[in-house]
């Protein structure tokens, strides 16, 4: 059996699976990271490889993504978040044509040919705006934990109108409406907007081409999927995998090279 | 092309090019001892033809600040604009030259940039205008604001043979009548239509061989990368416009650049992908930034920049007639800013041509963020070569010479994504 990994360093999490030869998960890992971005590599490639029950020699084939891709010295290939995250989405869902990852410092949208190939993309740019950061700004000054967050807007009757989309100020923006008596339910409405309408803006710059599959550790909040339908007034592609799918584009990127013998020094059998 | 023997440059363009720019700024400095008028001008829309008449000593204040950013002196400059009061939103070619003047004029490159005896603006750049005020309060030198008008709407141009292109040019003939009563009150001259006729004659050799020097790097592999050697090329062209030494520094260039041609010489090792670049450059970071696309075997075959920034679009095939050296200075110069920077109409166009002219297999577009002017038309602009040409397009964002604009892993990663889809796109044999 042909094992294969992909790990996605991302700026605040590191997620990683493993894939048999039919491409079917067999393990998966999630990490913080702190300081050491080599290090949170390291440790979620260990922590996927026991999660699957194998160990590191099993594994014939790594690729790397994320910003911290290249701080992965074992890997045998780094490939962007962008080629991974379609790769990923086109997977589960053959008919997209649009990918919107929200991560945690970057939002990227994602044109997707008829053959799965990325045609183009748009990004964030020097700016967290409209990224999961803008959210770690709200779990901060809410003192919420992060999941809560979007079932909490959900609850919102009277959501606030937030102006700044500026990470560094909403936290400043937050204590302001909870001042002028806000429920927190109605600012984190505010907030999941101001968010929902940049990444929109983002996926119209691309072309707004339906199915579109949103992913990235954002695509978990419920309160998030549900305003950028309404704003893009079109049904997303929600993967119960979403946060994992540059890691699982990886992988899939790994099993291709894997099948193609560039690297396999522990492959056994070779699926056809 | 035919590997067909040229005869080998007598001296090495690269070496005169240093030695010009070196004199250049020598000339600089040494212009108050020596009694030479200095006049501050502009890269695009300045008049330069007619300065050139009187003896002027030519300060590029744009050139000043880029050459901040190159040197690695910006963040000194820009911080002490900023310390001054300017937004860190204003054009950082604008805060690096206010932190020249705060300098008492002392430039990183050990030239002392002298005070102005004329200053000249254009219309060309909507910051110029400001700009040139600002000279005006530091030095106490009346600003000449040349308004040279451009297009107006979109697929509308006052073309030769029109009422509104007669119109233009007589307003810009007249404004450069203006211009000569001022040079010839300061100098002290009389103004001399023949020596204009020759400074023209100059030009139109440098132009021709530049048309021939960017046409060559059509050729598979390309010879150069229009934003790293290419920048280099208009420095002195835009330095030495009209001079005798100009036209012998591209006669040289032209030869060596055409020598590498013949001898199938490619900028790259390996050229894996033709890009057109669209925008101004990175000038604090610009090797970084081409490093990142080399580095896949991407070459810049051609730009923007090396058209309109080399004296306003000489690349379009502007001549003089020197026979009638104002009347055609005033036509050419008017033809030229239809064409130039704030012209957002018809860039698209203009960009479409490159791409088939010089076979490329994707755009890079740089925004700049202190720069809105130039950033604002390439949204247009990109969705009319992506839609109407399928062709792979890159948005990437820094700043002229701010390198706090620079963010090193993000560029990168957009700069991977590239390549790999114009990888996936070469796999699948399509464009």
């Amino acid at each position: 059996m042909v094992y294969v990994a992909g790990i996605d360093v991302g700026s605040t999490q590191a997620k990683a699976v493993v894939l048999n030869d039919q491409a079917q998960i067999v393990g998966e890992a999630i990490l913080d990271v702190e300081m050491n971005m080599g290090t949170a590599a390291q440790q979620v490639f260990d922590l996927v490889v026991a999660n699957a029950g194998l160990t590191a020699d099993a594994i014939a084939f790594t690729v790397a993504t994320g910003y911290g891709r290249y701080r992965v010295t074992f890997g045998d290939l780094q490939v962007t978040e962008i080629s991974c995250h379609a790769r990923g989405a086109t997977a589960e869902f053959p008919r997209t044509r649009t990918v919107l990852d929200i991560g945690g410092q970057d939002t990227k949208a994602i044109r997707i040919g008829d053959a799965g190939e990325v045609m183009d993309f748009a990004m964030n740019d020097k700016c967290a705006a409209g990224t999961g950061r803008f959210l770690g700004a709200a779990s901060f000054a809410l003192e919420l934990p992060l999941s809560d967050l979007g079932p909490l807007a959900m609850k919102a009757t009277a959501p606030v109108k937030i102006t700044t989309t500026c990470t560094v100020f909403a936290e400043s923006e937050i204590i302001g409406h909870l001042a002028k008596g806000h429920r927190p339910e109605d600012v984190l409405a505010g907030m999941h907007y101001a968010i929902a309408t940049r990444c929109a803006s983002l996926v119209r710059r691309v072309g707004l081409t339906p199915e579109i599959t949103f992913t990235g550790g954002v695509s978990r909040n419920a309160a998030m999927v549900s305003l950028l339908q309404q704003v893009l007034g079109t049904p997303l592609n929600v993967s119960a995998q979403g946060h994992f799918m540059g890691a699982i584009g990886a992988a899939l990127y790994a099993l291709d090279h894997a099948r193609s013998g560039s690297r396999q020094p522990h492959v056994e059998e070779v699926a056809p | 092309m035919a590997n067909t023997a040229l005869p080998a440059a007598k001296a090495d363009a690269r070496t005169t090019g240093q030695r010009l720019v070196n004199q250049w700024l020598a000339n600089i400095h040494s212009a108050p001892e020596r009694g030479q008028p200095v006049a501050y001008i502009f890269v695009m829309g300045n008049a330069v033809e007619i300065l050139r008449t009187f003896d002027f000593e030519l300060v590029f204040p744009e050139i000043n600040s880029l050459q901040t950013g190159v040197r690695k002196a910006a963040p000194d400059f820009l911080a002490k604009a900023e310390d001054y009061g300017f937004s860190p939103d204003v054009c950082s070619y604008v805060k690096a030259d206010v932190g020249l003047m705060l300098s008492n004029m002392e430039h990183p490159s050990g030239t002392h940039i002298p005070k102005p005896d004329i200053a000249i603006a254009s219309s060309l750049c909507n910051v110029y205008i400001k700009w040139a005020e600002i000279w005006e309060r530091h030095f106490g030198v009346p600003a000449f604001v040349l308004d040279i008008p451009g297009k107006r709407f979109a697929n509308w141009q006052p073309l030769p043979g029109t009422p509104q292109y007669g119109a233009d040019k007589r307003w810009v003939e007249g404004q450069l009548c203006d211009l000569i009563e001022r040079c010839e009150h300061i100098t002290g001259k009389k103004f001399d239509p023949d020596r204009l006729a020759e400074v023209e004659s100059n030009v139109n050799e440098m132009i021709r061989l530049w048309v021939e020097i960017l046409k060559l790097n059509q050729q598979r592999p390309a010879p150069y990368n229009s934003m790293l050697d290419g920048l280099t090329y208009i420095g002195v062209l835009n330095a030495w416009r009209g001079t005798p030494e100009g036209v012998e520094y591209m006669r040289l260039l032209h030869d060596e650049v055409a020598g590498k041609v013949a001898r199938g010489e490619g900028r790259v090792q390996e050229e894996r992908f033709r890009l057109i670049f669209s925008g101004t450059p990175c000038y604090v970071n610009m090797r970084r930034m081409v490093d990142l696309f080399e580095s896949h075997g991407g070459v810049f075959a051609a730009s923007d920049y090396l058209t309109y920034a080399a004296g306003g679009l000489d690349s379009s095939g502007l001549f003089y007639d020197p026979s009638r050296p104002l009347e055609s200075l005033a036509e050419v110069t008017t033809l030229a800013s239809q064409l130039g920077l704030s012209n957002h109409f018809f860039s698209h166009q203009t960009l479409a041509q490159q791409v088939k002219e010089y076979a490329a297999d994707g755009i890079v577009y740089h925004g700049i963020k202190s720069c809105r002017t130039v950033a604002t038309s390439m949204a247009d602009n990109r969705e009319y070569v992506t839609s109407r040409y399928g062709l792979p397009t890159l948005y990437i964002e820094s700043d002229l010479i701010d390198p706090r604009y620079w963010s090193d892993a993000q560029i990168k990663n957009r700069v991977d994504a590239f390549f790999e889809v114009l990888e996936q796109r070469t796999l699948k044999g399509g464009r």
